[in-house]
């Protein structure tokens, strides 16, 4: 007997005839990275961000530091007085206005810390997502210009991504990770409703041996999944014009497949615990939301509070997302890639063994 | 040796005991039927021998195997109709044969079964757009695509109007002719009647009487019954009374009077209508059925 075959064509032929689960994977996703896109994508390559520069110190020092941070590219420099500086900053002319305060080089020479003002809007995403990153690399730049051995700037940041990475390169791996969740979890939802319309107990009075139908099925999802990030990473590429890492693309793969089978496994687990289709999506949904916020998906995850980090460090998807960041875009790394993967191989024979203990024809 | 053998199965779902007991026998070849009101245990008997429930207690042994415990080896014999129809609603009717075919060493052809059910245009059709009858012939026919040596069909008539399910009696009786075993659920006493070797009258849990229906009916009658309706007037007792009745019942208007000498009590019958002035519509006189059985053994119909 060889079942399997036909099982995925029959996973097929349901799939591709159910036109919620279509929207649901291939065109709610595609949305949703089209919308992005167009609104985060990038213009220009070499886009900058104009950045208002006050000197109030004429020191070589200070000059070293404006010298540096002219360098950047990612950094359109307008030199000013505070006031018309402060005044265009407000007005969403720059997006960030940095003031070197008199006796910044006095400071220096005698070994002090001296702290800059940065002023910016910290309701403006690309700021705080890319601007600044920016700033704190001109400055640890300026900084080993300045003194080997103590630091200039005192800063409460910690990410440095790499400066070229713009917020659509930033959110594109999340938003794919994120898929790769949805179509996992809710890929379960097919062996629930199957479940629920009595099909797997007429299945259960053949000779069909369960494994070849939870196979099958977790089989499929993959493939799903599969083609939907492939799908996705196409999408980002031609209309939000992220700079996707090619020679990547392989092991962007294998962590597609890997992250799927985990969520495909959560879903399994959670479907065995519902009865109808109705009670299994509240519960899915239950999972699945807060880690759309907390995971690091929109939001970087160094500017969440301390409490809430234990939540997110149990969360799948912050593993699966900065595995897909890095290797998207080289995305600065949260996690080394050896945990990312470690983490989410265990979710994965976790809840899958829990999902065959738990497996229900009825 | 019994292709089925059953002792003194049970089975309870908490505080009711849906089967309390009860022992047959199922010989190779035979239309074996299980007739009973719903809730009578008929479904949880058979899908207990099918192995998709699990005994409380009693023997059960069917083609030599326990069902409870060889799993696929016992699973690839047999055949199985379930009560409720339940299919992948998306796919379409070959598309569910050939899956269910798949799961089989030895197989039926699709397009033979699809001409035995006579779903020939239905054949593309999805399953969600299949009458109730249409799916039921569906579900006959997944029930035979391992070419089983037997097979279960639960209530496999229910949502058929009556010419299909005369088409679907001669289909089981050409499953008979080619020698498979059928172990068949009703609560359609014709379709007991004219399919089945032996009945099995089930009600609440047990078996009340086990009998080829011919032997069944002489068992509890010689006698032939006059059925009519009359609106007012008559009552069992007054019908009681006429020549050579054995027993009369009345359910509202509606009279059947068994007789052992029929001339005798129609004579008597249209005198005492005449003497009360009551009409007597859609007279009929007939032979005694399993329905009847049913009624005098428990006093209710198969329908209550
Ligand atoms: N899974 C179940 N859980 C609880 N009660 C059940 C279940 N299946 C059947 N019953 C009850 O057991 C009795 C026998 O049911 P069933 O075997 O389906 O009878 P039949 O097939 O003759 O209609 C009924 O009262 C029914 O309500
Ligand atoms: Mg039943």
């Amino acid at each position: 007997m060889n079942a399997f075959l036909p099982l995925l064509r029959t996973n097929y032929r349901d799939f591709v005839r159910d036109r919620t689960a279509l929207f649901w994977t291939i065109a709610f996703p595609v949305l949703f990275i089209g919308i992005f896109g167009i609104v985060l994508g990038r213009g220009d390559d070499g886009a900058s961000y104009e950045v208002g520069l006050v000197m109030e110190d004429t020191s070589p020092q200070a000059a070293t530091l404006g010298e540096v941070l002219s360098q950047f590219e990612a950094l359109e420099l307008t030199r000013g007085d505070r006031e018309s500086e402060i005044a265009s900053l407000a007005d969403g002319d720059r997006r960030a206005v940095i003031v070197v305060p008199a006796g910044f080089g006095a400071s220096i020479s005698d070994g002090a810390p001296q702290p800059l003002q940065v002023h910016f809007d910290p309701s403006q995403q690309t700021t705080q997502q890319v601007v600044i990153p920016v700033l704190l690399r001109a400055f640890e730049v300026a900084d080993r210009a300045l003194t080997q051995t103590r630091p200039v700037v005192i800063a409460d940041f910690q990410t440095l991504q790499s400066e070229r990475l713009q917020v659509i390169d930033f959110i594109m791996p999340g938003l794919i990770a994120m898929s790769v969740m949805n179509g996992g979890v809710f890929g379960a939802i097919a062996m629930v409703s199957l479940r629920e319309r009595r099909v797997l107990r007429r299945l259960s009075a053949t000779p069909l041996p369960a494994w070849a139908l939870v196979g099958a099925d977790v089989t499929f999802r993959m493939v799903v999944v599969l083609l939907q990030t492939v799908l996705l990473v196409v999408l980002a590429v031609i209309i939000g014009g992220v700079a996707v890492k090619v020679e990547n693309l392989p092991a962007l793969a294998g962590v597609t497949v890997l992250g799927g089978l985990a969520f495909v496994a959560i879903g399994f687990f959670l479907g065995a615990f519902a009865k109808t289709e109705q009670g299994f999506f509240p519960v899915a949904q239950v999972i699945t939301f807060p880690m759309l916020f907390l995971s690091g998906i929109f939001f970087p995850l160094d500017s969440m509070p301390d409490w809430i980090r234990p939540v997110v460090s149990a969360m799948p998807l912050t593993y699966l997302g900065d595995a897909m960041r890095q290797l998207m875009v080289g995305g600065a790394p949260v996690h080394s890639m050896a945990l990312n993967l470690g983490v989410l191989a265990a979710f994965l024979v976790v809840f899958f063994s829990l999902a065959v203990r738990l497996f229900k024809y009825e | 040796m019994p292709v089925i053998e059953v002792r003194d199965l049970q089975k309870a779902y908490g505080d009711l005991q849906a089967v309390a007991g009860v022992s047959f026998d199922v010989a190779e070849g035979e239309v074996f039927g299980m007739l009973g009101p719903n809730g009578a245990g008929k479904t949880t008997t058979v899908e207990i021998l099918e192995g998709l429930r699990i005994r409380d207690a009693g023997q059960v042994s069917v083609l030599g195997l326990d069902p409870a415990s060889s799993g696929s080896d016992f699973k690839r014999l047999v055949g199985v109709q379930l009560q409720q129809v339940a299919l992948y609603p998306r796919l379409r009717v070959h598309e569910v044969i050939s899956l269910f075919g798949s799961f089989y060493d030895r197989r039926a052809s699709t397009d033979e079964l699809i001409a035995l059910m006579g779903l020939e245009d239905r054949r593309n059709a999805r399953i969600a757009e299949l009458s109730g009858g249409q799916a039921q012939r569906l579900s006959v026919a997944l029930a035979v695509v391992n070419k089983p040596r037997l097979v279960f069909l639960d209530e496999p008539s229910t949502g058929m109007d009556p010419q299909a399910r005369r088409n679907l009696w001669e289909i089981i009786e050409g499953f008979k002719a080619d020698g498979m075993t059928v172990v068949l659920t009703t609560h359609y006493m014709e379709e007991a009647e004219r399919l089945c070797d032996r009945v099995a009258v089930m009600d609440h849990g047990r078996i009340i009487a086990l009998d080829s229906p011919g032997a069944l009916v002489r068992a509890s009658f010689d006698e032939d019954a006059i059925e009519f309706v009359s609106n007012d007037g008559l009552t069992a007792n007054d019908l009681g009374g006429l020549a050579a009745v054995t027993s009369a019942t009345s359910q509202g208007s509606a009279h059947s009077i068994f007789s052992s000498d029929i001339p005798r009590t129609m004579g008597s019958l249209l005198d005492l209508a005449a003497e009360r002035g009551a009409p007597l519509e859609g007279m009929r006189v007939r032979h005694a059925t399993l329905e009847d059985v049913f009624l005098k053994l428990t006093g209710r119909t198969l329908r209550d």
